[in-house]
């Protein structure tokens, strides 16, 4: 709930938009940010409220298992939708500025599954997402982080053989003067936290849900 | 019947497919396949399928799934297109026993009785990471397991003390590691014990390497060819799998749905759980697949049980049972640790289901593995005892749900438990487990006792 200097109306409007993101109604939700922008309601308190609160509600009906990851695609469609309606008007300077992800399997891995749910979460989080697939060089992620500066890039690994390229890719950082432009982020089935401090990552996530907690705290995104 | 050579054309010439359209596709197929065909749990939670009728719907239902979308190709963004003909001739042509091994230790993998009859056939271990100063020694423990018909081998991050990382090198771990079993069976006095190569890594060369009848798989032995989640194929593998054709090793695969994926709830599970294994066999001919419906919150060990995913699983192997022939097992993967209560409670609850479901039992390993923290021999030797002691007790569906259901409640609110590496819980020299341990299982041995288990 937002505070009081809201009239009614306008709080209605809000929760609307952010019940029919959580219920995936694009029609509906689209209508009510055109809504929200012809009231002149401020758009980026929609930003941060209605579609910051069902990331929340979406997040946590994937997390009691109510919903599944196809529904955080669909969410993270609509919200991508719906920003951009609020953002009509918007200077761009002024637009919130999201997060920026590059997401991948590394080199030699082709497992998708954990990627896709940590990189569909982030997004339905509010993070902007750049998935870049599996089997990801080094040098293919590195890049990518720099086009899109990013601000995070996470290394997912589900092969004990292919975790040394999570490490490839910070050493890489490292010697080309970049470790200090990108936080980490690794994960994986045989990854473990001491893995990520041996290898000198800036965080670890357990799994998808754990993974947006992790990242929402390095960046005060809570 | 559909060969290898028509599929990898065929990998080559379909209809290409941007991934995150098969990936919503897929969901939205079997969304409309799962109304369409009225798959449901019942009202109340039960954790073996009673209807006798579902399983036949459920398998229409995946029928349908793969002759709409097919097998998406990775490695080229291709829709391998199949026509039912072709899958009906696949599922016709499935063989229902699979031989492995040679003289003494030869033996037949065979498609098992739904509600039990005969004792299961069994892998003890592995797919779960040790290094390297133990593997031949673990190999060699669960070798001496006198019930075993296969082994698997294990991934490893070091060999000859080296950090293996790139092709060469994997290679070479590759061979080390068909060998390391070659010679953990002969230490065992099981010379022609099969032995199945566990991928490393799923580049083409690395599942090839190891053909080598002296030191490496030979005709009799086996490989693990996993089609990937959502009904996904490598060209990799295929490769793998056209070679091993030809040279003679049986093929398994890893082909349970992931419900909370793409595939949807627990009932899409259901769908895709069907239709896996019989992709696998059209794409890679794999013969022998651990098959179900797991969960993406108990497979991260975030909790212990999840309501009606046992359901789903007797669903999917009832199913494939009866209208499939697939030889199946059922891969043990308990949320806690070895050397945990809760990880031998887990385990006799999935040993039990198993053979109620008509499946054989495979390498019973902790969910999160890390290195040398998946599995003892012990937790193999529980599996098997508990999976003998259900055979012999004749249990039906409803008395396995009834006992399932009673251990179920037993454990009622227990978080998954870490668990302790397998030096720190079992003596490999002296094969058994410390002390501690052993005691832990006798507690809990005594536990299922009291629940209506008699052991033989």
């Amino acid at each position: 709930m937002i505070s009081a200097d809201i009239p009614t109306e306008h709080q209605e409007l809000l929760d609307q938009l952010k019940d029919m993101i959580v219920a995936i109604d694009s029609a509906g939700a689209c209508r009510t940010a055109e809504r929200i922008v012809a009231e002149k309601i401020d758009p980026m308190r929609a930003i941060k409220y209605s579609i910051a609160e069902a990331a929340l509600a979406i997040g946590h009906k994937f997390d009691t298992g109510e919903c599944f990851l196809p529904h955080l695609v669909m969410v993270g469609d609509l919200m991508d939708q719906v920003t951009m309606i609020l953002e009509v008007g918007i200077p761009q300077e002024d637009c919130l500025k999201k997060k920026v992800v590059v997401i991948g399997a590394v080199q030699g891995d082709m497992h998708s599954v954990g990627k896709n749910l940590v990189g569909t979460m982030l997004r339905s989080g509010g993070f902007e997402v750049h998935d870049l697939g599996v089997d990801v060089p080094s040098a293919t992620f590195i890049q990518k982080a720099k086009d899109v500066k990013a601000d995070l890039i996470a290394l997912s690994s589900l092969l004990t053989t292919t975790m040394p390229y999570q490490r490839e890719v910070i050493d890489d950082l490292v010697s080309m003067g970049l470790r200090h432009k990108f936080k980490v982020i690794i994960g994986g089935g045989p990854v473990t936290s001491e893995y990520a401090v041996e290898i000198g990552a800036d965080a670890y996530g357990k799994d998808a849900v754990d993974a947006l907690v992790v990242a929402k705290k390095m960046f005060g995104m809570e | 019947m559909i060969s290898l050579l028509e599929i990898a054309e065929r990998t080559q010439t379909g209809e290409k497919v941007v991934e995150k359209d098969w990936d919503m596709d897929l969901y939205r197929t079997i969304t409309g396949l799962v109304e369409k065909y009225d798959l449901k749990h019942p009202a109340d939670h039960c954790f073996i399928n009673q209807d006798d009728d579902l399983p036949q719907r459920a398998f229409e239902a995946a029928l349908e799934c793969l002759t709409e979308l097919g097998i998406f190709c990775i490695t080229t963004g291709r829709r391998v297109r199949l026509c039912r003909d072709e899958i009906l001739t696949i599922i016709r042509e499935t063989p229902s026993e699979i031989p492995m091994g040679q003289g003494k230790d030869r033996r037949i993998w065979k498609k098992q009785k739904l509600e039990g009859g005969d004792p299961v056939n069994i892998c003890p271990g592995h797919h779960t990471p040790f290094t390297e100063d133990l593997a031949s020694l673990v190999v060699k423990n669960f070798a001496q397991i006198p019930r075993t018909d296969f082994l698997e081998g294990f991934n490893f991050s070091q060999v000859d003390g080296r950090e293996i990382i790139g092709p060469p090198m994997e290679v070479y771990a590759s061979r080390r590691q068909a060998a390391w079993l070659r010679e953990g069976v002969r230490k065992a006095g099981r010379p022609g014990l099969a032995i199945v190569y566990y991928p490393i890594n799923t580049r083409a060369e690395d599942l090839i390497c190891v053909m080598d009848p002296e030191h490496g798989l030979r005709k009799t032995d086996g490989i693990l060819l996993s089609l990937l989640p959502d009904l996904k194929m490598e060209q990799d593998m295929l490769s793998a799998a056209i070679v091993y054709d030809e040279y003679g090793c049986f093929k398994i695969s890893g082909s349970f749905a992931i419900a909370g994926g793409f595939c949807g709830g627990i009932e899409g599970a259901i769908v895709e759980g069907i239709a896996k294994p019989i992709a696998a066999m059209i794409a890679y001919r794999d013969t022998i697949h651990y098959t179900g419906v797991e969960h993406i919150h108990s497979l991260n060990g975030r909790q212990v049980l999840t309501p009606w995913v046992n359901w789903a699983r007797s669903v999917v192997n009832q199913a494939l049972n009866r209208y499939a022939k697939t030889v199946t097992m059922r891969w043990v993967i308990p949320t806690s640790g070895s050397g945990t209560d809760l990880n031998l409670i887990e385990i006799a609850m999935q040993s039990i289901e198993a053979v109620v479901n008509g499946m054989n039992l495979y390498a019973p390993r902790h969910c999160r593995t890390t290195t040398n923290r998946g599995q003892t021999p012990l937790e193999a030797e529980w599996m098997i005892e508990v999976a003998d002691a259900t055979t012999g007790a004749g249990l039906d569906r409803a008395g396995a749900d009834d006992l399932l259901t009673r251990l179920a409640q037993s454990i009622d609110g227990r978080k998954p438990e870490k668990g302790y590496a397998i030096t720190e819980c079992y003596d490999l020299v002296q094969h058994r487990p410390v002390p501690a341990y052993d005691q832990v299982y006798r507690e809990v041995k005594a536990h299922l006792g009291d629940s209506g288990i008699s052991f033989l």
